[in-house]
């Protein structure tokens, strides 16, 4: 804005006083400079650069990648999307949000466009897969940040967060909770090793008729990896797959590795463990005999990301594997 | 699915006794086959060597324990449904009455989602729940054959079913909406699959199709009278009104019992007494009969296709026998002259 005003003014001095026009110039030139190096910046995304300056106050975030982002470097957003299978924004985050309420603005593919505007924000953190329609209505509303698409990889959270970040422009602190994760999951690896637990491991959604193998290239999936376990997915999904199709119970034994982590998007995980247990092609796996069975959240396992999600990831891992 | 013309011309020749050997022959080898074959990596020739008792428990557990259930539960869901549907058909007098069509299927798996949603575990209320769903869609279903004009002609009460299926399916939806957890638990009863079912959801829906069974066989004969007229009918000393309930009641045992243990599936009831109609004629007793091997046959016969074509995973049953049905919904309703009944 201040750019804008100077300019503004030196054009009309300079229309007045033909001579004094280059010192105009040079101001002009300075307090964008000045603007420049404290506020103003550049953000390379999805559709091109958007500049964003300031430090923007009126945040609605369109990807659980963003809210997770955003809460860990200490903006609370007007308005979030609900987590996969929810009505509400994942519990992990809730617990950061305290008394805070944040409006929802329907669900990652399917925005609600109008719920967005009545936020009146003045920045919008959206998904890697947004259309381009809604990124035209979108930018229209205020600077949208859409990380650039990249193949599904463990660790894409890490360079979405920081462009994030940067959008927000609170960079270090969002440095800060990423160096906070790769601590903590170094951690958590040291005490896994001391206590000589580890071995392959498949983490799945149980559906009705039977598992769901997730790729081992997903977020939580890498965290697994990185506290040194040996994630797999049985080479069942395709390339761009996030999970495979339901596998045919004759395949059980295709995910019976020494650990198994089993995400359910119903609250009551161990109830998830139940049903999978009514099936006898179930209860014979070796992992299951073994009771390595670990029930987890699937709000927080397999649809959340971000510094927040790995911390609270991190502690089910250790949770569940230390004894 | 070209069977019938053909069968209509040359079949019928040979005595109805040596078809049923055939076909019970038929469904032998099916069953077989459906011990023999999976998504998994026991194939025929490991399952083979087991029944010729070699010692390997991961192809018993596979063979007894995932296969030999799902052949038992596909043998009763296609006798279930072959039945329900030439009982439909006879009693609508309708060739294209059929409880996936005309929406009863649907009225059973709407029910059993909104048990699901208001808080029922899926186990113990589902057979109850999924026969009243099906006795409600019956009687709607009916109730609109009823309405003056509809019920004369059988493409219109197609068409009314459409409908009432369609606002069924759209509700179901909407319990989707309300509840998205439970989506991965009700969409198995959108399409319906075998897999992972267990023999003892087979023994929980066994008696009410017993039940169902002895009241078709103390009401096909007074059906058959039902098929000359109800006027006929009555002069014989039956009871038009009270058969037309019973057998409805019939329908909804049967299709509810087969949507509680299998989800929905479409068009066996359809299929499966056109087909029998070919080799029986027009009598419902003997149609009835032959609906027996013939429901299994096609439900086996689909179950084991859905199980090959996408290994490591598997179709799911319903997708297929939908893939059959069609084109014979098709060509019944092409056929130059609608065969009434």
């Amino acid at each position: 804005m201040r750019v804008k005003t100077t300019l503004f003014k030196t054009r009309s001095m300079s229309a007045i006083f033909i001579k004094s026009g280059c010192l105009g110039m040079l101001c002009m030139l300075l307090s964008a400079l000045v603007a420049g190096t404290a506020q103003a910046r550049t953000l390379e995304t999805a559709f091109g650069d958007v500049d964003i300056e300031g430090t923007p106050e009126r945040v609605v975030t369109l990807y659980e990648g963003a809210l997770d982002a955003a809460v860990a470097a200490g903006v609370t957003p007007l308005g979030a999307v609900t987590t996969r299978g929810g009505d509400n924004v994942a519990g992990y985050i809730e617990a950061h949000l305290g008394e805070n309420l944040l409006a929802i603005m329907g669900v990652v593919r399917e925005i609600n466009i109008e719920a967005v505007l009545a936020q009146q924000p003045d920045l919008i953190l959206a998904p890697a897969q947004l259309s381009d329609e809604q990124y035209q209505l979108l930018s229209r509303i205020a600077p949208t940040v859409v990380p650039l698409t990249q193949p599904l990889a463990s660790d894409n959270w890490k360079d979405e967060a920081r462009l994030y970040g940067e959008a927000l422009n609170r960079q270090a602190a969002i440095a800060e909770a990423i160096e906070a994760v790769e601590d903590r999951a170094a951690e958590v690896a040291e005490a896994l090793e001391k206590a000589d637990v580890g071995g392959s491991t498949f983490l799945v959604r149980w559906m009705p008729g039977g598992p769901m193998v997730m790729s081992e290239n997903l977020f939580a999936a890498g965290l697994l990896a990185q506290v040194g376990l040996d994630v797999q997915d049985g080479g069942l999904i395709g390339e761009r797959g996030v999970h495979s199709d339901v596998l045919s119970l004759e395949n059980l034994s295709q995910v019976d590795g020494d650990w198994l982590f089993l995400a359910t998007l119903n609250e009551d995980g161990q109830a998830a463990v139940d049903a999978a247990k009514q099936s006898s092609a179930f209860t014979r796996l070796n992992v299951v005999q073994q009771d390595h069975v670990v029930p987890v959240d699937g709000q927080l396992w397999t649809s959340a990301n971000g510094p927040l999600a790995a911390q609270a990831i991190l502690d089910d891992i250790e949770a569940a594997l230390l004894p | 699915m070209t069977v019938p013309r053909f069968a209509t011309t040359s079949v019928r020749r040979a005595t109805p006794r040596t078809l049923m050997i055939l076909l019970l022959t038929a469904l032998m080898a099916v069953s077989l086959v459906s011990l023999l074959i999976g998504a998994g990596s026991v194939g025929p020739g490991r399952a083979l060597a087991l029944l010729s008792g070699a010692q390997d428990s991961e192809a018993r557990f596979i063979v007894w324990e995932l296969r030999a259930p799902r052949t038992l539960i596909g043998i009763a869901v296609g006798m279930a449904l072959g039945v329900a549907g030439a009982l439909l058909q006879a009693v609508a007098r309708n060739p294209l009455a059929e409880p996936g069509l005309l929406g009863v299927s649907a009225g059973a798996a709407f029910a059993v989602a909104l048990a699901l949603v208001l808080g029922a575990s899926a186990a113990t209320l589902r057979i109850p729940v999924a026969q009243l769903g099906a006795l409600v869609g019956c009687v709607c279903v009916l109730s609109v054959a009823r309405f003056r004009g509809v019920g004369n002609d059988p493409i219109r009460l197609v068409l009314a079913g459409a409908a009432f299926s369609g606002l069924l399916a759209s509700l179901t939806s909407l319990i989707l909406l309300y509840d998205q957890r439970a989506a991965d638990e009700i969409r198995f009863w959108v399409i319906g699959s075998l897999a992972g079912r267990r023999l003892d959801d087979l023994f929980a829906v066994l008696p009410s199709m017993l039940i169902a069974s002895v009241v078709v066989a103390l009401i096909a004969r007074p059906l058959a009278a039902l098929a000359l007229g109800e006027r006929v009918a009555s002069g014989l000393g039956h009871h038009p009104k009270l058969i037309r309930w019973l057998v409805v009641a019939c329908v909804a045992l049967l299709v509810g019992a087969a949507t509680a243990i299998a989800g929905p599936i479409a068009f066996v009831g359809l299929v499966v007494p056109f087909v029998a109609r070919a080799f029986a004629g027009p009598d419902i007793r003997r149609t009835l009969w032959f609906c027996l091997p013939i429901g299994p046959l096609m439900v086996l016969a689909a179950d084991i296709i859905s199980r090959v074509v996408v290994a490591p995973s598997e179709l799911p049953l319903g997708v297929l026998t939908a893939l059959c049905g069609a084109p014979v919904l098709i060509a019944v309703v092409r056929a130059r002259r609608l065969p009434m009944l």
